[in-house]
């Protein structure tokens, strides 16, 4: 049968889009089905993400656009999958296209028709706790942004199709069935909450005030609701008590499911502290059973969101709850450390409810002939973790275990990994490439601009005057072609302003529309297929953050629409045609550590036809897993490794070195050269790579001597003796009478203060396994949290059941062993039953997982990669980029990231060489264009931009003998940080430099107002600000029309001169957004905002200008309210304060 | 490199007041924090945004200098400008403010900062620190690489004295590391604490009181021309 170039996904979660991404970058063909609306996910509804607390919508935002706008992914919306049909390599399937009763392809998402909407339905985005109209997006930032109707509710008025400019609404639509092949399927559907309604005891559906965790997420948010104010549901009073109860469907047999859904821990502490973040008078109280934080620097949160945040814990399971009739609050009773049982009433009750599989999991198991595991999740094996029961289907995400949203990416890319082995020999077959005309040569040209002004049919008619505009607009120098159009975005426009290019010889377009950060592309695109090169074009945004935002105000409107256009054009007369550089791509990796993680990534890469160098410190390859021996599910480890180990030396494209040490790695991704020594002999090899895949490793901690007696008294071994023990000479087991584990031996202390995540189960493992072979033998587990997440909750369950002691003990409790006559004895006190002595024939210590520091150290150093307090290697990003560097074409996996089972290493693995794919499929690769760019005549060597770079993409070559600092094109993010702190202003950010941003201040500053000013120039950075303001104009949320904005791409890309010169030239206010502090798109670039504002902002008093004219402010995407009510603040303040004249009047007249 | 500080905003002003065209130079040597054309433009914004409020105009020019402290340089980089203005601005260290009025004796160059030591950076400690106090007589060779002139809060040649407490200097109650101890403990590595217990006899303190002067080796402009000389 032949192979096909495609693959189909099922669910547009953050899953289903990572794994599109991925395949699509490495050359194949993508249907992307999803049954909603829009893509996005749970992700989507979240307000923050832990362990971070970055705003979810702002990094999941620019994902969204990035899936949506890749020409290798189709989106089928509102799509099922009704039969498959055929094996790996070729399946035939079929969909229903559920009708929008909108066509998808006109919808220009404006909105209007769900304005004029006359019904109010539920609003089943915000959890049913507001409203929204029977024709309707599923949330602002939806991808792709087109209205539906929801036919349940829909009266058939008629409304929405009469005021539809597009004609998009068309109720005659029906239902549409297609047909595709692809070569594989990847399934993740995700999962479902908890439904608490059935457990009657906490009342949830009865009592008003019980409410959800996913609902309090909704609450939290800037965009939910109650635009982030936390009011209870039953008299919108702002609850100070909170009680969050957890476990809620989750390990428990009789209400949900037996299993520990992994995330409800962390997610409740999150809500907690960004509760007690949002108001201070909340008091929060968790309610909990063992507290899970077993993820990269969880840990550390929760002890933040006690100490910082003053989050009570509570370790108790509630049982009832009763509302007070008269006040609907509640009370909870628990039992308290010391054995009594309190009574205690709160405001409002947060139920964290737990993960269940999705609805739509059965049938769709079915339609696919897959097995489900006894809990109705995805049935996989430990050491494939990704595949499903019949070859060529892959499983993502929830629904094969429940997990956090990092391995979910994780298993998302190694999905895709998989994928990548099955169908590499037919990648690039299906994608399409475009044929663009040859880019015209406008070197040496005067400008000829070209001016696009949208109606978008009445979003932007309806309050600016855009003929008058238009007007304007053909008046200004350089201009010679200004045009209106009903929708510019329109497919028949594209073809209008391809038609005007060529007509009137221009050679820079303006589009005065809505927003450049989802249109930019398509109108670049337009442009570029006139043959024009893509930078030269911009966008002034005149509807979300013009008529939007000042719908009542339409003359102002008007003349604030002719600045942005002015502004446009300002900019336009210096914007250059920029290249993307071409690089070609050496189809070779390099992995290094030879262990689980190591060697599945290395065979991912060889079977796709990669030439792999593997190179391991150590003599032999199989790192840590030669010290286990089975998982807790019973797979035999040892025969794992060796057919791995197998099938790693028989492989003709895996070159393996052992004993072998690295000397240096020069060059970039593409391009690397290493160079080692290896074997006895020490022999050196040099070879050419690239990419780098990290997979050092990690270790079992080895206790300090007398610590638990560890190597002063022979009966206390490690948990890795006593499993090789188990293994190998169960008569020594036969001949114990008692066994004790003491658990957290080197983990979550002061040294190590993470949790080693392995160890419980380990112990568990291992202590089914010892009274397997020894029934009469008493064991006890000494432990202070039990963290068997996900389906492994099952073996604990278990362990109980078969007669296992569990005894828990605190941190600043930890037992004391004596040593009695010659018998080993062991103490707790617990203040609840007071001091437990147990007896023991041997002591397991359960050592953490650490870091071998000092190689790590080496390695980053070498690779200018990070690493994390606890010498762990620090992915790009925590959330959404786990296995990735922030520096392009270097990638980790397994226990080098953190710690974590071989199972999760053996997906990191794939997920590391999936993520390599994307570059290694690829014969060039393609440079972004707006990127820094060094004049090395003007360069002095300071090297400040290396400093400020966290992408290690500029600096000065001191190696290479120069002394100038240069530009990795390929490295390079373009977040002109480095262009805004060069003090030779040798460094200039192409596309929003000082040469385009300058006159674009001196335009914004020349407004002239009727009624007085006050004129502000606000600076947003285009991820967060910026996006917040768009989303405070798709929510009209109004704002006075003072501000002129000037986007740029990071707010570390300011520098000081702008804010200066926006004084200078007549502003009287200056005002700059960013990311959040830790949200930074460009990791930490507004860091250096703070740092350089701070200094102006000190400044500007002894200036004489009252420093009150200058506002800074961290505004996120989701804050689109928060963005309106700062702007009008300031606006106000401003005007009180009166035009920046005065302030020079006034220090004149205390002068005389 | 010279590590500065940018005097505060008004004293520039009030040095400039009497002006009303300036020009302002920055300056590309090893003058630390980097004072190069971005800072001599923002100092010129800040003076010109001052001077509004003080109800004046001011005209002004941003350049920078390679180096302020070479004459040359100085005479070919600014001389084009000079005419046009009143009194100039340095952004250097002292040297390049005394250089630009001996290159330029009729016209005023005003610093706009002051000049603090010479110094490296400590990046570990985010910090300029003061290594060498250019005595004049380097003792480095027999202290490890530890200088006790710039460490030593007395300058003491035998240290250390009995004001250090557990490594630390009393000097600054208890904050700074004793340099004698960390000179202590580098001999001590290498196993040369022979060089520790030897005696230094006392400094030679004219060597380093201000001025001071050192001849420049003018009598040949390059190696060959010396080897020629010689072999003649």
């Amino acid at each position: 049968m032949e192979k096909v170039g495609a693959v189909l996904v099922i669910g547009g979660g953050i899953a289903g889009m990572q794994a599109s991404m991925d395949l699509a970058d490495s050359g194949y063909k993508v249907y992307l089905a999803e049954s909603t609306m829009s893509i996005g996910g749970v992700m989507s509804q979240l307000d923050k993400t832990f362990p971070t607390n970055d705003c979810a919508i702002c990094i999941l935002a620019p994902k969204l656009v990035a899936t949506g706008r890749h020409e290798n992914i189709t989106l089928l919306i509102n799509t099922n999958v009704e039969k498959i049909e055929g094996e790996a390599g070729n399946f035939s399937v079929e969909f229903k296209q559920k009708t929008l009763l909108i066509d998808q392809e006109k919808c220009t998402g404006c909105g209007v028709c769900a304005q004029e909407c006359p019904v109010e339905a539920i609003d089943f985005f915000n959890e049913g706790l507001s409203n929204r109209s029977a024709i309707s997006v599923k949330f602002p930032q939806a991808v792709p942004l087109v209205f539906s109707i929801n036919q349940d509710i829909c009266i058939g008025c008629g409304f929405c199709k009469a005021v539809c400019k597009a004609n998009a609404v068309d109720y005659t639509l029906e239902d549409k069935i297609t047909k595709l092949n692809v070569g594989a399927i990847i399934i993740a559907p995700g999962f479902d909450e908890y439904d608490p309604s059935p457990t009657e005891h906490y009342g949830y559906g009865k009592y008003l005030n019980v409410v959800t965790s996913i609902q309090f997420e909704r609450i939290l948010s800037a965009s939910g609701p109650h635009s982030g104010l936390i009011l209870r549901p039953s008299d919108g009073i702002i609850p100070k008590k909170i009680a969050f109860i957890q476990c809620v469907g989750s390990r428990d047999k009789t209400h949900g499911a037996e299993y520990c859904s992994s995330v409800c821990c962390m997610y409740t502490a999150k809500e907690a502290v960004i509760a007690k973040e949002h108001m201070d008078i909340v008091h929060p109280t968790i309610f909990s059973m063992d507290i899970r934080a077993c993820g990269k620097d969880f840990d550390k949160y929760i002890e933040r969101a006690q100490q910082e945040y003053g989050v009570r814990y509570i370790r108790s399971r509630i049982s009832t709850i009763k509302e007070i009739p008269e006040s609907k609050d509640l009370r909870l009773y628990y039992e308290s450390e010391d054995g009594k049982v309190v009574e205690e009433i709160f405001n409002l009750v947060v139920l964290a409810v737990g993960a269940q599989p999705h609805h739509s999991t059965k049938e769709l198991a079915e339609k696919l002939n897959i097995e489900l595991n006894e809990y109705n999740f995805c049935q996989t094996k430990p050491f494939s973790p990704i595949e499903t029961t019949k070859e060529g289907i892959y499983v993502c995400g929830m629904f094969s275990e429940p997990k956090d949203i990092p391995e979910t990416v994780v298993e998302a890319s190694a999905a895709a990994g998989a994928t990548n082995i099955l169908l590499s020999d037919v990648r690039n077959t299906l994608i399409t490439e475009k044929e663009l005309p040859k880019e015209i040569d406008i070197s040496g040209e005067p400008p000829r601009i070209g001016v696009f002004i949208c109606h978008c049919g009445i979003n932007i008619g309806g309050v600016v005057d855009v003929p008058e505009v238009v007007e304007y607009a053909s008046k200004l120098p350089d201009v010679i072609h200004a045009e209106r159009n009903l929708y510019t975005c329109s497919a028949d426009t594209q073809t209008n302003i391809k038609e005007k290019i060529k007509e009137h010889n221009l050679n820079r377009v303006i589009v005065a529309s809505c927003t450049p950060r989802t249109h930019e592309p398509l109108f670049q695109a337009t442009i570029r297929e006139a043959g024009l090169n893509k930078y030269l074009f911009d966008l002034a945004n005149i509807r979300d953050q013009c008529s939007w935002v000042h719908m009542h105000e339409p003359e102002k409107a008007t003349d604030k629409a002719k600045d942005l256009v002015r502004m446009a054009i300002a900019k336009a007369r210096k914007l250059v045609p920029l290249q993307e550089q071409e690089v070609e791509v050496i189809h070779k990796g390099m992995v290094i550590g030879g262990g689980v993680a190591g060697m599945t990534a290395a065979l991912n890469l060889a079977n796709q036809g990669f030439e792999v160098f593997l190179v391991e410190k150590d003599d032999k390859l199989g790192g840590f897993s030669r010290n286990i021996y089975q998982t807790i599910e019973g797979y035999d480890v040892q025969d794992f490794l060796k057919n791995l180990i197998q099938k790693i030396n028989e492989h003709k494209l895996i070159n393996v070195f052992l004993s072998a040490k690295i000397n240096s790695i020069e060059g970039y991704v593409c391009n690397f050269t290493t160079n080692i020594s290896y074997g006895k002999d020490k022999q050196s090899k040099e070879f050419r790579h690239g990419i780098i895949i990290l997979a050092t490793g990690a270790h079992e901690y080895k206790p300090k001597e007398g610590e638990y007696l560890f190597i002063q008294d022979k009966r206390v071994i490690l948990q890795s003796e006593l499993e090789k023990i188990l293994f190998t000479d169960e008569e020594k087991i036969k001949q114990l009478n008692s066994l004790t584990m003491i658990q957290c031996v080197g983990s979550r202390n002061e040294e190590h203060p993470y949790c080693s995540r392995m160890c419980c189960s380990e112990a568990i493992k291992n202590a089914l396994k010892a009274k397997e072979i020894n029934p009469n033998l008493n064991i006890v587990v000494l432990y202070r949290d039990i963290r068997t997440y996900g389906f492994k909750e099952r073996y604990y369950n278990l362990a109980r059941e078969k007669g296992i002691v569990f005894i828990r003990f605190k941190e600043d409790k930890i037992p004391e062993i004596r040593k009695e006559n010659g018998s080993l004895a062991l103490y707790i006190n617990r203040p609840d039953i007071g001091e437990i002595e147990i007896k023991t024939d041997l002591i397991a210590l359960s050592a953490g997982i650490i870091a071998d520091g000092e190689a790590n150290e080496g390695l980053a150093k070498m690779l200018k990669v990070p690493i994390n307090d606890d010498k762990f290697f620090l992915e790009a990003h925590v959330k959404l980029r786990p296995s990735d560097f922030a520096t392009d074409g270097i990638f980790l996996c397994g226990t080098a990231r953190g710690t974590a089972t071989i199972s999760e290493s053996v997906a990191q693995a794939l997920s590391a060489s999936s993520r390599a794919t994307t570059i290694l499929s690829k014969e060039i690769l393609i440079t972004e264009g707006v990127i820094s760019r060094v004049d090395p005549a003007l360069c002095i060597g300071c090297n400040r931009c290396a400093e400020v770079c966290n992408y290690g993409a500029v600096g000065v070559k001191y190696e290479e003998g120069k002394m100038v600092s240069e530009v990795n094109p390929l490295l390079c993010k373009g977040c002109g940080d480095c262009a805004a702190e060069c003090p030779a202003e040798a460094i200039t950010m192409s596309h929003f430099g000082r040469v385009q941003i300058e006159p674009m201040i001196a335009e914004a500053a020349r407004t002239e107002f009727e009624n007085g000013r006050p004129r502000l120039i606000a600076f947003l950075c285009n991820w967060c600000s910026y996006a917040g303001a768009d989303l405070a104009g798709v929510s009209r949320y109004q704002y006075p029309p003072n501000v002129r904005t000037i986007r740029v791409m990071c707010s570390g890309g300011i520098p000081k001169s702008f804010i200066l010169q926006a004084f200078l030239e007549g502003a009287d206010g200056v005002f700059i957004g960013g990311c959040h502090i830790g949200d930074c798109h460009y990791i930490a670039g507004n860091h250096d905002t703070l740092r350089r504002t701070n200094e102006i902002e000190s400044k500007l008093e002894s200036l004489g200008i009252n420093p009150e004219r200058f506002m800074r402010k961290w505004v996120s995407a989701s804050e689109g309210k928060i963005f309106s009510e700062t702007i009008t603040e300031f606006t106000n303040k401003i005007k009180k304060l009166g035009p920046i004249e005065l302030d020079y009047k006034k220090k004149n007249q205390k002068k005389e | 490199m010279i590590i500065t500080e940018q005097k505060d905003i008004e004293e520039i002003y009030e040095m400039i007041k009497p002006y009303s065209k300036i020009l302002v130079a920055g300056c590309d040597g090893c003058c630390q924090p980097p004072r190069s054309i971005n800072e001599a433009k923002v100092l010129a914004q800040m003076l010109e945004l001052k001077a509004r409020s003080e109800g004046k105009e001011l005209k002004w020019k941003a350049i920078t200098v390679l180096r302020q402290c070479d004459d040359r340089i100085v005479a070919t980089t600014v001389r084009p400008f000079i005419e046009e203005f009143d009194v100039i601005v340095s952004l250097s260290c002292g040297l390049g403010v005394v250089m630009m009025n001996k290159v330029f004796p009729n016209i005023l160059t005003f610093p706009a900062q002051n000049s603090k030591f010479g110094g490296a950076e400590n990046n570990a400690e985010n910090q300029f620190v003061e290594y060498c106090e250019t005595c004049g007589e380097c003792l480095l060779g027999v202290t490890g690489g530890v200088c006790p002139m710039a460490g030593c809060a007395k300058n003491l040649s035998n240290g250390p004295c009995g004001g250090t407490v557990g490594g630390k200097c009393e000097v600054g109650g208890y904050t700074h590391d004793c340099a004698w101890v960390k000179i202590w403990e580098r001999l001590k590595k290498f196993n040369r604490l022979d060089l520790f217990t030897q005696y230094r006899p006392p400094r030679n303190y004219r060597l380093w009181s201000s001025p001071r002067f050192k001849e420049i080796n003018k009598t040949y402009t390059n190696v060959e021309e010396s080897n020629k000389e010689e072999k003649q």
